[in-house]
């Protein structure tokens, strides 16, 4: 699986927002609010999540520049 | 009240910090802004997906709250994403 590599204390995503939005799907479900942990995690995994995409941009974008080299 | 609270509205992610993010994995590396929009709908998409099928296996186990591990459980089985550090340390196999 995928590990973090870097744990910034600055949370990633904005937290009273993210748990706003948890917390309204967590409600549609029956369930009760979250707790903070739950939202950190979730913080976590999107921007692993998105880490994932950006390397493979980097990637494609150095073939694209290999392409117009030759 | 609460209820009028539009979700598409909140930002969620900041995009200071998507660009800190687009930094760190390519220094080097602009994004357009069409692309960080789409990273954007990309974050939100993901939590959208993710706090849903969270939910899904809380209710499953007839909790009824969300728990660490619900998170974890999804995401290692729909996006082989083990993050180590939340929650009660079980041995992994």
């Amino acid at each position: 699986g995928t590990q973090l590599r870097s744990c910034k204390d600055e949370a990633f995503l904005s937290h009273p927002h993210l748990l706003q939005k948890v917390n309204a799907v967590a409600r549609k479900y029956g369930l009760e609010d979250v707790p903070k942990e739950v939202a950190n995690l979730i913080s976590h995994a999107t921007q692993e999540r998105l880490r994932n995409i950006l390397e493979k941009l980097a990637t494609v974008a150095e073939h694209r520049l290999e392409i117009y080299k030759n | 009240g609460p209820g009028g609270l539009m979700l598409g509205e909140s930002r969620v992610l900041d995009k200071r910090r998507l660009q800190e993010l687009v930094k760190e994995v390519d220094p080097l590396e602009q994004l357009d802004e069409e692309v960080e929009e789409v990273l954007m709908h990309i974050a939100d998409d993901f939590i959208d997906n993710v706090v849903n099928a969270a939910c899904l296996l809380a209710k499953h186990r007839k909790a009824n709250t969300l728990d660490v591990k619900d998170v974890q459980l999804h995401l290692e089985r729909n996006w082989n994403m083990w993050i180590p550090g939340f929650g009660s340390e079980e041995v992994r196999p």
